[in-house]
């Protein structure tokens, strides 16, 4: 059923664990599945002076899939501005851990979701401004998370 | 030093006894692993010279461990049975002789570097758990089976000539052991494919003969989906539907039961020992209230019979239905009991087989092999079931004593001797499922996240769990061949698997 890529990151995940004093915080879940993640970020300035992720933990309660992901979506943010860290789609998850299974694709939006959400706290945190696309995707995250209990 | 078949049989047996706990007979590892009792003897003769074996006299007596299996190396099980062989003698200096030297004295690492124990507990470990899904085939019923493939019984069970006729006297005796199991009328018995083809024929037969006097059915909430989907369809043609709910424990409440029966009431359908819960529900109370309001009481017993005492002479049951593969017989047999005159449509029409109720050419061997296996498990009723709860007890009681936050899920006593269904708090059952699978423990989880559909299981929502606790429960399953050994593994490795995924959880306690 999966991948062997998505098994060495189930078994083995990279970056996990809780972050103290976190730049960013994103938590996303999905109960209908039983995921919840929950991604913490360091921030720091580059050589060219803009924004990026010096740091990625996760927290994950979930199947195989969502541990996958999320250890791949802090793969793929660490190092990365946030301009391009926005940039990381749920396709390019699934293409890093080789393929999902059809029923399991939303853990791999979960985990771009959950980047997403960390990178629009700290834009709100720190006063910058927040685009349109990523306004839109905040609302519809938090639509989504209605049901979902801390 | 050279290994033979014989090094390899000792420390399969070996590993085997020690899985035992305790003393065991040459005839008992014999039929665990396959090896021939004689060639068995001879071994255990070594051994025993050895020193890392005895014997124990008396009714329990047997072979057993003689030496400690923590500092028992593979080195001295091979000395023993084994003569040391050196590749060179001594006196020759041919060019090979130091690398058959280096290979003998890599092989002497190799060995004095596993103990015993390390042989039992190795990552390699098999330890089946899912007993409840499905069980193998016992080779008592593999080999009882295996004439009936022959030439001379080729007949069909329909056919009047010698050969048809020998097959159906082979199905009338079959027949005849359920019945007597039962405490039924043979011609009260049905052979069918499968549990969800009895279940079928139940629901949908009851349904469309019965329906001049009413169309509603009443199944409980915790059924199995071949009863749920089956009156799902029938809702959708016509017939009306209702579930009674269940207690906290999965008993169903007999009060609801009682209100919601009315005088279009044709069938009350419920499962006796739940296959996710194992509660076992009180089918004298139920068949009691059915008989009293001339409503027919069909219970799918596919996880309970041959766990639990089923005397229909004494059960007010119109309809029974049970299954071949969970009691280690071959996959594709089941029956369905049906009390003389009760009313029913066949689901299957053709040559008018089983009495006319199920039309099919029977499946012979797999007719035989389903009931040599019921009267396995009969005759050993209730020496296995009482080992069966003993070692529930055990593994429940340990595991919720040693894992914070876990909790038991359906009847803490009236629970199927085999099943134990545990939810634990902040984590989800797919991942534990998997990790498990890599310490080599096969169990199941009622978590909606393995299986195809993402709504978590009808039966523990039932009971009152909320969704993420239903995502967070095993079920762990124990039959024939589950030891303490084993369940001393799943001790071991469960509080490690839970506390990984604990770690990793966003939620702490």
């Amino acid at each position: 059923m999966y991948t062997q890529k998505v098994l060495e990151h189930f078994r083995n995940p990279h970056n996990f664990g809780s972050m103290d004093n976190p730049d960013a915080l994103g938590q996303v879940g999905n109960l209908a599945c039983g995921d919840v993640m929950k991604l913490y970020l360091k921030i720091a300035k580059n050589k060219d002076g803009q924004d990026y992720i010096e740091d990625v933990k996760f927290e994950t309660l979930g199947c195989a899939a969502a541990i996958a992901t999320s250890s791949v979506v802090t793969d793929l943010a660490k190092n990365k501005t946030l301009t391009e860290a926005l940039k990381i789609k749920n396709e390019d998850i699934i293409k890093a851990l080789d393929d999902l299974p059809t029923i399991k694709i939303h853990c791999s939006l979960l985990a771009a979701d959950a980047l997403a959400e960390a990178i629009y706290s700290y834009f709100q945190k720190t006063n910058q401004p927040i685009s349109k696309e990523l306004e839109q995707l905040h609302q519809r995250i938090v639509t989504c998370q209605t049901r979902l209990k801390h | 030093m050279k290994l033979s078949t014989k090094t390899r049989y000792g420390l399969r047996a070996l590993a085997n006894l020690i899985g035992q706990d305790g003393c065991c007979s040459i005839k008992q590892i014999s039929k665990n692993e396959h090896i021939s009792s004689d060639y068995l003897e001879k071994i255990f003769s070594k051994l025993k010279k050895a020193g890392i074996l005895k014997v124990e006299r008396g009714a329990t007596g047997g072979y057993n461990l003689n030496c400690d299996p923590k500092k028992t190396t593979l080195k001295e099980v091979v000395n023993a049975l084994e003569k040391a062989e050196f590749i060179c003698p001594d006196f020759c200096s041919c060019q090979s002789k130091s690398v058959w030297q280096k290979i003998q004295s890599g092989f002497t690492n190799v060995l004095s570097s596993i103990t015993l124990n390390q042989l039992v507990d190795s990552k390699t470990k098999s330890v089946y758990l899912d007993y409840a899904a499905s069980t193998p085939v016992d080779p008592e019923v593999l080999n009882t089976m295996l004439p009936y493939f022959d030439f001379s019984y080729a007949g069909n069970t329909m056919s009047l000539h010698q050969m048809g006729t020998s097959a159906s006297q082979v199905v009338e005796t079959c027949r005849q052991s359920f019945a007597n199991i039962l405490n039924a009328l043979p011609k009260e018995i049905i052979f069918t494919a499968s549990a969800t083809e009895s279940n079928n024929t139940v629901l949908k037969g009851i349904a469309f003969a019965n329906k001049s006097k009413g169309k509603h059915i009443i199944i409980s909430s915790i059924e199995h989906d071949c009863v749920l989907e089956s009156a799902a369809w029938l809702k959708t043609q016509g017939f009306e539907i209702s579930q009674i709910s269940v207690d906290k424990d999965g008993l169903l409440n007999l009060d609801e039961l009682k209100k919601t029966i009315r005088k279009d009431t044709i069938l009350v359908s419920v499962i006796h020992g739940n296959n996710e819960i194992g509660t076992i529900q009180d089918l004298a109370s139920i068949g009691q209230i059915c008989h009293d309001r001339g409503v027919y009481f069909h219970t799918d017993a596919s996880q309970s019979f041959t766990k639990v005492p089923l005397d229909l002479s004494k059960l007010n049951i119109d309809l029974l239905t049970a299954s071949s593969h969970k009691i280690y017989g071959p996959k594709g047999a089941a029956l369905l009991y049906i009390k003389t005159g009760t009313k029913i449509t066949p689901l299957l029409h053709g040559g008018g087989h089983e009495f006319g109720i199920r039309s099919s050419t029977l499946n012979l061997p797999a007719v035989v092999g389903f009931t040599k296996a019921a009267e396995i498990a009969m005759a050993n009723f209730d020496q296995e079931n009482a080992r069966l709860i003993k070692l529930r007890d055990y593994l429940i009681k340990n595991i919720l004593e040693t894992i914070p936050d876990s909790h038991l899920n359906g009847h803490p006593t009236d629970r199927l001797s085999n099943n134990i269904n545990i939810s634990f708090d902040r984590v989800e059952g797919e991942s534990l499922l998997l990790e498990l699978d890599y310490y080599g423990i096969a169990a199941s989880t009622g978590s909606a996240c393995s299986s195809s559909s993402l709504e978590p299981s009808h039966v523990l929502l039932a009971i009152g769990l909320k969704p993420e606790q239903s995502h967070g429960s095993l079920r762990f399953s124990l039959g024939r061949f589950t030891t303490k050994s084993d369940a001393d593994y799943l001790l071991k490795v469960l509080p490690q698997v839970i506390n990984k995924f604990r770690a990793l959880s966003p939620f702490k306690s």
